[in-house]
């Protein structure tokens, strides 16, 4: 009896200091899925041309466009970066366990693929040469040592990350410089960049309060979207949902064109 | 450097004002005071509140040009320092003071931002240590050189560039000088640090710092520091040359990987070893400079564009905003920043050789490319004894050339400059 009565004062004391501080606790086993869809407000953008003017032999054979900004037919917007900035974030144990491994950024047709590629600390990028020609991969991250290695065509070369970085790093290619691709190191799974229909999805999010942060190469860190037919100032690119268990569907989120002119 | 436009004195003030007080008591000579990084606090739009933060923080950690401060955790030398700092003047016992800006600051700069009054007229401009990148050194590629790098490079200079030779002082003074250049890079990377760190605090944090020793010592200076201390162990590990190399087979080789698609040195440095290859290219810092004129040409362009006629208040508010941060960056690249300049890879045909011309200095560049330059590492692509064989090449081609001589004109836009 007497020992019931210290765990009813000691529960409450804990909702109490819970309210106190605002923070809405997730249970263990509530997770949540983000979807979205970055579209464009404004005529569609047309890719420039890129006039291949080194190793012609090779990278002259294939069509190079801009990837700067990438608009597709009805709107979407492709590499839209998407991710969760809160520091302690829960972790979703099949996530925590997937952890490590690599992810490769491929010199492909004398263009980087993916464009945008992310990694968690403690993993490796991957970069491979799968062109007949050589390349180099000029990484310029900051919290992590910058590299720049020669890639050899069939090589590759392998680079760790242990920072996070506060804005997605740049890669490139000296040799051809209009190669252009950008690695996002995040100190946890919960990133993602939208695809050619301007969809993403981040799963395994602990339901409750999560700050997201929406960046895009052009536009830098997102200062304004429209979700569901109202302007949203977003400083910084910062959003704040709230993640309830199960699929949480933004919707269309719209970006003025004018986001775009940097 | 230009005290009077509007933006030094809405902006610099409470800077100078702070600093003005700190450095105070030189009888009638106006202080001589570190410049704040004027092109990142820009780029960060920074609040003159938050300048006067960074600034606050940065005379506390480090001083001033008269009186700089050696904080335990920079691993720095006092005694040093004072030798290599403040106004040009001899000692009661003799000695000079002052080395710094006697020898290195019309170049480089009294804060190390190589602003010198004469480095805009350079080609190459001197190195601005503040982003903590160096060229020449025997380290791994994004590594700090060691002592005896900067030692070396004042010893001989670069050649081929405006920077001399200080073979001529004396042991103790290079030793000084080169703890002060660790000194302003240190200081420089520091003050970064501050800078970026405003675009991460949280809402709440008011756009303020956090004051506490441990933000602003352990995790914005001490991991700068860090990285100095631990340059002797970032040697990058040279096998000797092959003693029983056949010299003329170790060229042949050299250059059939000169060409190859695996070293690829052929790509920049031209088929002709002219150095007119991919020749319009920039290094990190001329980059920086370049990416941030299109950011501001683009807010420019997108302010003109706005139609400014039922804004709300707050879109107003932005707008103007924006308009005076574009006027404000205008400014500041006036002052404090250089015109970008390209940096065309090595004509190799010169035997110039700004890092220095031993085979180990050349093995050194091959294998790690030349930091904050486009050159890129060989490290594991090319196997040490390649290196070697490239290096023998290297060296054979201001003597001799059998290369393609002028088949490959069509990046040769300006070869003619460079003679
Ligand atoms: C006449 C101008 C001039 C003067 C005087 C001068 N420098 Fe330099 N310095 C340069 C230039 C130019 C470079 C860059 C060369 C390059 O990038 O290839 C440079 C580069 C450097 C570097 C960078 C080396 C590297 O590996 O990146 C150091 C360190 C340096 N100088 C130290 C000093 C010191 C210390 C003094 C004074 C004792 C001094 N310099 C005086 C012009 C000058
Ligand atoms: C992506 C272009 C690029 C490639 C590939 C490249 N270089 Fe360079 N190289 C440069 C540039 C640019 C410089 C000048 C850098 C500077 O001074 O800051 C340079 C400088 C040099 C220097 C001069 C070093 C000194 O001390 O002055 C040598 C030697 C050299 N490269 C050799 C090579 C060799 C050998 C290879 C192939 C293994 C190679 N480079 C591949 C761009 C390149």
């Amino acid at each position: 009896m007497k020992n019931l009565v210290i765990a009813r004062i000691a529960t409450q004391g804990v909702a109490a200091l819970l309210l106190a501080t605002g923070v809405v606790p997730a249970r263990a086993d509530e997770w949540g899925t983000i979807t979205g869809r970055f579209v464009y407000a404004g005529s569609k953008p047309t890719a420039a041309d890129i006039k291949a003017d080194k190793d012609v032999e090779v990278c002259g054979k294939h069509k190079l466009v801009s990837e700067e900004l990438t608009v597709g037919a009805d709107g979407g917007i492709a590499n839209v970066v998407v991710f969760v900035r809160d520091k302690d974030v829960k972790i979703h144990p099949d996530l925590a366990a997937a952890k490590g491994g690599t992810v490769t950024l491929d010199n492909k047709d004398c263009r980087f693929e993916p464009h945008v590629a992310v990694v968690q600390t403690g993993q490796s990028l991957v970069l491979r040469n799968s062109d007949t020609v050589g390349h180099n991969s000029n990484v310029a991250t900051i919290k992590n040592s910058p590299s720049n290695s020669l890639i050899p065509a069939g090589g590759e070369s392998k680079v760790a990350f242990t920072s996070e970085e506060a804005i997605p790093a740049q890669v490139t290619c000296n040799i051809h410089p209009w190669m252009k691709a950008w690695v996002v190191v995040r100190p946890n799974p919960y990133a993602a960049v939208s695809k050619a229909d301007g969809t993403f999805e981040i799963k395994g999010l602990p339901a409750g309060e999560l700050e997201l942060q929406l960046w895009h190469e052009k536009a830098g860190y997102i200062g304004e979207i429209k979700v569901g037919g109202t302007t949203e100032k977003t400083a910084k690119g910062r959003k704040k949902v709230t993640v309830k268990a199960g699929d949480n569907a933004m919707g269309d989120i719209t970006l003025d064109a004018s986001l775009f002119k940097k | 450097m230009d005290p009077t436009n509007s933006h030094h004195r809405r902006h610099g003030a409470a800077l100078i004002a702070t600093l003005a007080i700190a450095a105070s008591g030189c009888g009638g000579v106006p202080p001589a005071w570190f410049r704040p990084n004027m092109v990142e606090s820009t780029k960060q739009r920074l609040t003159p509140a938050q300048e006067s933060q960074v600034a606050t923080v940065m005379l506390a950690l480090f001083g001033t040009p008269d009186q700089p401060v050696a904080m335990p955790e920079t691993g720095l030398d006092q005694a040093k320092l004072d030798l290599a700092a403040g106004p040009v003047h001899s000692d009661v016992t003799g000695k000079k003071n002052g080395l710094y800006r006697e020898h290195c600051a019309h170049c480089h700069g009294v804060t190390g931002d190589g602003l010198g009054p004469t480095a805009a007229f350079l080609n190459p401009y001197p190195r601005d240590y503040r982003p903590g990148v160096f060229k020449f050194k025997s380290t791994e590629r994004a590594d700090k050189p060691t002592r005896d790098d900067l030692v070396r490079i004042l010893h001989n200079g670069i050649p081929g560039t405006s920077m001399p030779s200080f073979a001529l002082l004396s042991d103790t003074q290079v030793d000084a000088l080169v703890e002060y250049v660790k000194y302003l890079s240190i200081r420089g990377e520091t003050e970064l640090n501050l800078m970026r760190a405003f675009f991460d605090l949280d809402d709440d944090a008011e756009g303020k710092l956090p004051q506490a020793r441990e933000f602003l010592v352990d995790e914005m200076l001490t991991p700068v520091a860090e990285k100095w201390r631990a340059a002797d162990d970032a040697r990058i590990a040279v096998p000797e040359m092959p003693a029983d190399i056949d010299l003329a087979a170790s060229i042949a080789k050299g250059k059939d990987l000169f060409y190859g698609d695996k070293a690829n040195c052929v790509k920049c440095h031209g088929v002709t070893g002219l150095g007119d290859g991919q020749a319009n290219d920039y290094d990190d810092w001329n980059k920086a400079i370049v990416e941030i004129k299109k950011e501001v040409t683009g807010t420019a362009e997108r302010a003109r564009e706005t139609k400014t006629s039922g804004m709300s208040a707050e879109a107003l508010a932005e707008h103007r905003a924006n308009l005076a941060w574009v006027d404000r960056f205008h400014h500041v690249l006036d002052g404090d920043a250089h015109r970008p300049r390209t940096i065309p890879p090595r004509n190799l045909r010169q035997g110039t050789y700004r890092g220095g011309r031993r085979p180990l200095d050349l093995y050194y560049r091959i294998h790690a490319g030349i930091n904050g330059a486009p050159m890129p590492a060989a490290k594991g692509t090319i196997p040490p004894e390649d290196i070697w064989h490239i290096v023998n090449y290297v060296r054979s081609l201001p003597y001799g050339f059998d290369g393609e001589l002028g088949a490959d004109r069509t990046t040769t836009a300006s070869t003619r400059d460079r003679f």
